[in-house]
C-alpha cells in the first residue's frame, strides 16, 4: 500500500517536528502531571481482567488530543516519549485491488500501547504476522520520505 | 392501564443499488410509506426525527419536503449506528410525555454510485494526507475495516475466538437472508465459502463484512392505545437504553472487548421487565460478524469470551435457541444502519416473517455506532407491556 505524501495541517506540528528528529512526541497535561495531594487517578476504564492501571495517571495524551479528559484544559504541551511500546492488537490489511486488478502488498497495522500509556494506531515493520502476540515489545523508528513529513513505524524491540 | 408507546407504521423504499433518487427523496418516500402503512395521513404527524447518515443525507428540511406543518417535534439525530434506536426511544418518550402524539423516524442514505464498487463508498484515498489523522489513514487505516479487525483480533488473542466462529455468523445470517425477499444477498453459503472468501483486514474476510445499500426506512411511533385502532398490529416498545463507554485509547482500555451494549442492554431489559433468557429473538447490528459476536456477550446471552462458541453452536440460525438477524441483517440483507435491525424487528413482531418467522414475544434490537463506541437497545413485542 502506497503511503502517499504527508503534509502538516497546523494542529500537530509538535508531532512532525519531533518525527523529523527521530523522536516520538505526545501531548501532556502539565496540570494533571502534578496532581494535588490525595488526588485519585481516573478509573473509568477498568479492563475485564482488572490487570491494568488507570490511563490518566501520568497525564500523557495521544498526539491528536485537543484537551485533557481529566481537567478539561486545552493548554497541552508536547513531550518526547521513550518510543517503547507493546502490541495491543493487529491486523493484516489487504488493500483494495488496483484499477488494473492487481493487488497491492498487504500492510501490517496495529494498535500499540506506548510505555507512557497512550495508544496509537500504527504500522508495523520488520516483523511478520506469525511473530505477533499481545504484549510483544516494540520500538519506534521513523521513515523519512524524500517528500513530505517523516512518519513512525514500530518494529520488534 | 397506563398507555405505552408502539410502532404503528413501517415504510421501506427499494433497497440496494437504487439510483436516481436523492437521500432526501428516498427519506420522503419512506415516511409516506410508513404513514400509509399505519393507516394515517401525513397531516397526522406532529413529530419528525431524521437520522444523520454518511453524506448527503437529509436534515430537518425534510419537513418542508413533506409539507409538514405545525410540528411539535423536529430534529436531526446522530449517534451513528445507534441513531435508529435513539430515535425510536426519543419518539416513545415524546409520546409518553405528551410532547407529541405521532412521530416519524427516518433514515436515508445513498452512498452507492453507479459503476462504483460497494467498498469504495466507505473508503478514503488521496495522494496527499493532512495532519495526524491523515497520517493514520496514510499508514493504512483508510476505512473502518481495519479498526473492527483490531477489535476482533484482540478478542481472538484474549479468548481464543476463531475465524470459523465468525464464519458461523456469516453462514446463519445468510441462511436467514435466503428466506427474505428484501435481502440483497440470498444465495446460501457454507463455512467453506467463508474460509475461501478474500481477506479484507485479517481476521475479517469479505463475508465478515456488511453490504452497502441505498434507500430509506421509516417508522411511525404513537401511543399504544391509538396504535391498537390503526391499520397494522402495534409493535409495543417495552424498553430502551443507550451505552457510550468512552473507552480512552490508553492503557487499561477495554476497547474491542466490551461494548456499550453492556450498559444499554441491562437498562433496556430492566425497563422492559425481562431478562436475557426471556428474549425470543435478537436483531443485532451486524456491520461485521464480530459485532454480533461481542454483542451477544455484552447482552448476556452468553458469558464474556463465549460469543464464538455460542454462535458456532447453531443458536443463531433457523430453529436455534436465539434466532438472530432473521432478515439477513446488514451482512446479507440490507445496510440501513440501525434501521436494518429495527425494520426486521417490526416485520417479525407483526408476524409477517413468512418462511423466516421466529418466536416474537420478546425482541431485542441492537444498534452500534463508531468502532463499538455507541450502542442503543430497544425491547419490542407484539404484546402490551405487562399484559
Amino acid at each position: 500500500m502506497d503511503i502517499g505524501i504527508l503534509r502538516r495541517d497546523g494542529r500537530t506540528d509538535g508531532f512532525f517536528d519531533a518525527a523529523a528528529r527521530d523522536r516520538l512526541a505526545v501531548r501532556r497535561c502539565a496540570a494533571c502531571a502534578a496532581p494535588p495531594e490525595g488526588a485519585v487517578p481516573s478509573d473509568r476504564d477498568v479492563p475485564p481482567d482488572g490487570a491494568a492501571t488507570g490511563a490518566g495517571a501520568e497525564a500523557f495524551l495521544p498526539p491528536d488530543a485537543t484537551s485533557c479528559p481529566d481537567c478539561g484544559t486545552e493548554d497541552l504541551g508536547w513531550t518526547d516519549v521513550s518510543g517503547e511500546a507493546v502490541l495491543v492488537s493487529w491486523t493484516v490489511l489487504h488493500p483494495r485491488p488496483r484499477e488494473d486488478g492487481s493487488a497491492p502488498p498487504p500492510a501490517l497495522l496495529a494498535l500499540v500501547e506506548l510505555a507512557e500509556g497512550p495508544w496509537l494506531y500504527a504500522r508495523l515493520d520488520g516483523v511478520g504476522p506469525a511473530g505477533l502476540r499481545e504484549g510483544l515489545p516494540l520500538r519506534v523508528r521513523f521513515a523519512h520520505p524524500s517528500e513530505g513529513e517523516a512518519y513512525p513505524l514500530f518494529t520488534p524491540a | 392501564m397506563r398507555d405505552g408507546a408502539a410502532i404503528a407504521g413501517l415504510g421501506m423504499t427499494e433497497l440496494g443499488r437504487v439510483y436516481g433518487r436523492s437521500p432526501r427523496r428516498l427519506a420522503a418516500d419512506a415516511v409516506r410509506a410508513a404513514v400509509d402503512d399505519a393507516g394515517l395521513a401525513l397531516g397526522d404527524l406532529d413529530g419528525l426525527l431524521v437520522s444523520h447518515g454518511l453524506g448527503g443525507s437529509p436534515g430537518i428540511e425534510l419537513a418542508d419536503t413533506l409539507g409538514l406543518r405545525d410540528l411539535r417535534l423536529l430534529t436531526q439525530m446522530n449517534s451513528f449506528g445507534a441513531t435508529a434506536g435513539a430515535m425510536v426511544s426519543y419518539a416513545a418518550m415524546s409520546v409518553l410525555s405528551g410532547a407529541a402524539t405521532t412521530v416519524a423516524c427516518v433514515f436515508a442514505d445513498a452512498p452507492l454510485k453507479p459503476k462504483q464498487s460497494a467498498g469504495s463508498a466507505y473508503h478514503r484515498d488521496a495522494p496527499e494526507w493532512y495532519g495526524f489523522g491523515g497520517m493514520t489513514a496514510a499508514l493504512g487505516f483508510r476505512s473502518v475495516n481495519a479498526f473492527y479487525a483490531l477489535a476482533a483480533q484482540r478478542h481472538m488473542a484474549r479468548y481464543g475466538t476463531t475465524g470459523d466462529q465468525l464464519g458461523a455468523i456469516a453462514v446463519s445470517t445468510r441462511e436467514w437472508a435466503s428466506r427474505n425477499p428484501l435481502a440483497q444477498m440470498r444465495d446460501p453459503i457454507t463455512l467453506d465459502d467463508h474460509r475461501a472468501s478474500r481477506w479484507v483486514s485479517e481476521p475479517l474476510r469479505l463475508l465478515d463484512c456488511c453490504i452497502v445499500s441505498n434507500g430509506a426506512v421509516a417508522v411511525v411511533v404513537t401511543g399504544a392505545d391509538r396504535a391498537a385502532d390503526l391499520a397494522r398490529p402495534p409493535v409495543h416498545v417495552w424498553g430502551w437504553g443507550q451505552g457510550h463507554p468512552g473507552h480512552r485509547k490508553a492503557r487499561g482500555s477495554a476497547f474491542g472487548l466490551v461494548t456499550g451494549a453492556a450498559t444499554s442492554g441491562p437498562i433496556a431489559l430492566k425497563m422492559a421487565g425481562v431478562t436475557p433468557s426471556d428474549v425470543t429473538q435478537a436483531q443485532l447490528y451486524d456491520c461485521y460478524t464480530y459485532t454480533v459476536l461481542v454483542s451477544l456477550e455484552d447482552y448476556g446471552f452468553c458469558g464474556k469470551g463465549e460469543g464464538g462458541a455460542f454462535a458456532a453452536s447453531g443458536a443463531l440460525g433457523p430453529g436455534g435457541s436465539l434466532p438472530t438477524n432473521t432478515g439477513g441483517g446488514q451482512l446479507s440483507g440490507y445496510y440501513m444502519w440501525g434501521m436494518t435491525p429495527v425494520s426486521e424487528a417490526v416485520i417479525q413482531a407483526r408476524g409477517d416473517g413468512g418462511d423466516r418467522q421466529a418466536p416474537n414475544d420478546v425482541i431485542l434490537v441492537s444498534g452500534n455506532g463508531g468502532i463499538l463506541d455507541h450502542h442503543a437497545t430497544l425491547v419490542l413485542s407484539p404484546h402490551r407491556k405487562g399484559a
